[in-house]
């Protein structure tokens, strides 16, 4: 019999890193990175929060930055206001999209190109976009006003930007215009994601086109429609470009939400410690509303049997 | 002419001492969106006389641009030099970003009165005033005659108030134009007139003094204007006024002497003092941008070398005749002869250096804004009463830095 020598697997010869080293070592890039770009300056804002940070250098200062915001009247205003606008601004945008993805998964002629038609708003720089806006609520260069004067609905210009009131709303309209495409496509894709079979079985039974959506569509796109609705919300929260272009949160603060009072303190102003206890409220505040979110989305998960 | 070609001359000799022939570039951010003709001469021959210099000019408009330097300073990289807005110099200089400026006892005694005290904190001098100006009414005589009115100028608050219901009543004009935007001028155009009453924002010991009957009554005015104004007041700001007034939408507004050269020719214009309210006499607000040498950047004396080339004799009177601004030097006393401002309807706007108040300088000026925008807006938008709101803006002041 011969001897027989027993060779080793090739990869038992090679010096192996442990598994939760070469684990690390490729998660460590992307560690650092994140580090870099979100973490540090995350934390130096809050660093920079406890101080009275301007032009000049800046002193350590305590919660005085906080006291001194959480005792303003107009604070609790603006985060209201905040919230409202969020709401508000979603909850159109969700209908909107819902409504326009339904229409767009429709088999009707050219659909393809209602698809591309619906992305304007998305696509072209926000800012060109909204100085169009800008000029369509113009009392007297403006074409909304000046549609209704020559149809004798109103005699004199009308400015929707002049009011507390119609400016708040006007900026909402505008808003929504600028973010309803993008859930719209996201929902219409999860539209198409819904089997067949479903609304062929319900309507064999005799199910109507509204139950159909209702009892199937909704149901089977409900994750995506939560999904969707914590990503507008907090984007709709930070939105900073429309409003400022529009208003710059005027009039006398009637469109003012918290990112505009953030940057009016901290850039306008210098007042970078008092600003920089602003933006750390703001994380708090997204927070709080993510977490919350969280928990509903686990929710309607698992009542609608995703995973 | 003597005292003029020596500062002239002096500034040319001075330029012309290059400090050094290495490669330096200067950064000169230029409030307003846009490098004057006269400007950018002084620079290029600044540069052909300063080998291996050169200047990066960044001209960025109004509503960023003093932020804009602001932030560069504060951040550590700061222009060598910027043309802004006078009322910035007090906090950049108490937060130690800029540096002092000197002026030669002739140089001081060059400027018009009340210029220097525009950049002067603490006693000493932070910028080089490089655009001056006061402001008068503006009035559309063709809109005016329209509504069947003589196209005369109001002397008084009462008379205003006349002419603006006229036209609003007889013709689809709007009687007047008013600022109430979130802008700088909207604080201007209201201190013209609280000027105009005999009002102040600070006494002479520097105590708020907003808080007062002379405010109370311009604010009133604004109030017995609101239904003669521009539709949506909140939305405007002066300088967008000038669309309004060649379309014949409104029949007057406030702005300064550069009005004239951006009105339609074939306009029928009359140009007035301010009229003046119960309590005092005609004023303006005195107003200046200037020129700011920053700290850190390593070549602040060939900054300070290009400031003085700027704003010195021959290129200072170039600029300001061409772009129609109240003369900020005493060209006359420099030997000029026959200046600009002594023909047309400039003397309207001269008369208002010595009869105009300043803009109040505070260290945080945007604050300082937002107190008369929030009081004029207030009035603007039903949101309270005369009363109320000027005791608001009185609190609010004293607690501007």
């Amino acid at each position: 019999m011969a001897d027989t020598v027993a060779v080793p697997p090739r990869q038992a010869r090679r010096k192996v890193l442990p598994e939760g080293v070469f684990a690390w070592s490729l998660v460590a890039p992307a560690m650092l990175f994140i580090g870099i770009i979100v973490a540090w300056p995350l934390v130096e804002t809050f660093r920079l929060s406890f101080t009275d940070a301007g032009l000049g250098g800046e002193t350590y200062v305590g919660w005085s930055n906080y006291a001194e915001l959480f005792h303003s009247g107009k604070f609790y205003d603006i985060v209201y206001r905040t919230f409202y606008w969020m709401f508000l601004s979603v909850s159109l945008k969700l209908v909107m999209g819902l409504i326009g993805a339904s229409l767009l998964n429709a088999a009707v002629p050219g659909k393809a190109l209602f698809r591309v038609l619906v992305m304007p708003p998305w696509v072209i720089p926000i800012d060109f976009g909204v100085i169009g806006w800008k000029w369509l609520y113009n009392g007297y260069f403006g074409f909304l006003s000046g549609i209704l004067q020559r149809l004798g609905i109103i005699a004199d210009p009308i400015a929707l930007l002049a009011q507390k009131t119609s400016a708040f709303y006007a900026a909402i309209v505008t808003d929504v215009w600028v973010g309803t495409p993008m859930v719209t496509l996201f929902l219409l894709a999860a539209m198409q994601g819904v089997s067949r079979d479903l609304y062929e079985a319900a309507w064999v039974d005799g199910a109507g086109r509204w139950y159909r959506f209702r009892r199937i569509t909704i149901p089977q796109i409900m994750p995506v429609i939560v999904s969707m609705a914590l990503l507008s919300a907090i984007w709709t929260f930070n939105s900073f470009e429309i409003i400022w272009i529009l208003t710059e949160g005027g009039p006398r603060g009637a469109t003012t939400t918290l990112i505009i009072d953030t940057y009016k303190v901290a850039i306008s102003s210098q007042r970078f410690g008092e600003g920089a206890a602003r933006a750390v409220v703001i994380v708090g505040l997204l927070t709080a509303f993510s977490l919350l979110y969280l928990y509903f989305l686990n929710k309607v998960n698992k009542h609608y049997g995703a995973k | 002419m003597t005292n003029f070609k020596t500062l002239t001359l002096g500034a040319i000799l001075l330029s012309g001492s290059a400090l050094s022939a290495q490669a330096e570039e200067l950064h000169f951010i230029m409030c307003g969106g846009e490098v004057r003709a006269a400007d950018q001469a002084v620079i290029d021959e600044f540069t052909a006389s300063h080998e291996g210099v050169t200047v990066n000019m960044e001209a960025v408009p109004w509503g960023t641009c003093q932020d804009k330097s602001m932030q560069l300073a504060a951040a550590g990289d700061p222009p060598s030099i910027a043309y802004m807005g006078s009322r910035t110099l007090r906090q950049l200089a108490n937060n130690d970003l800029i540096v002092p400026v000197t002026f030669t006892p002739e140089q001081e005694a060059a400027y018009q009165p009340g210029v220097l005290s525009t950049v002067t904190v603490g006693g000493q001098y932070w910028g080089i005033p490089h655009a001056f100006s006061t402001k008068a009414l503006y009035i559309n005589c063709d809109v005016v005659e329209a509504a069947g009115a003589e196209c005369k100028a109001p002397e008084t608050w009462e008379d205003l108030i006349a002419l603006a219901k006229t036209v609003t009543d007889n013709t689809d004009a709007a009687g007047i134009g008013i600022a109430g935007k979130d802008f700088d001028n909207t604080m201007h155009m209201f201190l013209d007139f609280l000027y105009s009453n005999g009002g102040e924002v600070f006494d002479a010991d520097g105590n708020p003094a907003l808080d007062s009957q002379a405010t109370r009554e311009t604010l009133q005015l604004y109030a017995d204007l609101l239904p003669y104004m521009e539709a949506g007041p909140t939305e405007w700001e002066r300088d967008a006024m000038k669309d309004l007034f060649n379309d014949g939408q409104i029949a007057m507004y406030v702005t300064g002497p550069w009005g004239k050269g951006q009105h339609n020719a074939e306009i029928h214009q009359l140009i007035a003092p301010i009229p003046h309210g119960p309590s005092g006499p005609s004023g303006t607000i005195l107003i200046t941008d200037s020129i700011a040498v920053f700290k850190g950047t390593g070549h602040e004396d060939l900054a300070i070398e290009l400031a003085k080339a700027l704003t010195s004799g021959a290129a200072q009177y170039d600029l300001d005749s061409s772009w129609g601004l109240t003369p900020i030097l005493q060209y006359e006393n420099l030997g000029v002869a026959d200046p600009y401002y002594t023909h047309d309807d400039w003397p309207v706007f001269v008369a208002g250096i010595s009869t105009g108040g300043p803009e109040p300088l505070v260290e945080d000026f945007k604050a300082l804004q937002a107190v008369f925008t929030n009081m004029v807006q207030g009035i603007m938008l039903a949101d309270g009463t005369v009363d109320d709101l000027v005791t608001t803006a009185g609190e609010e002041l004293a607690a501007v830095r």
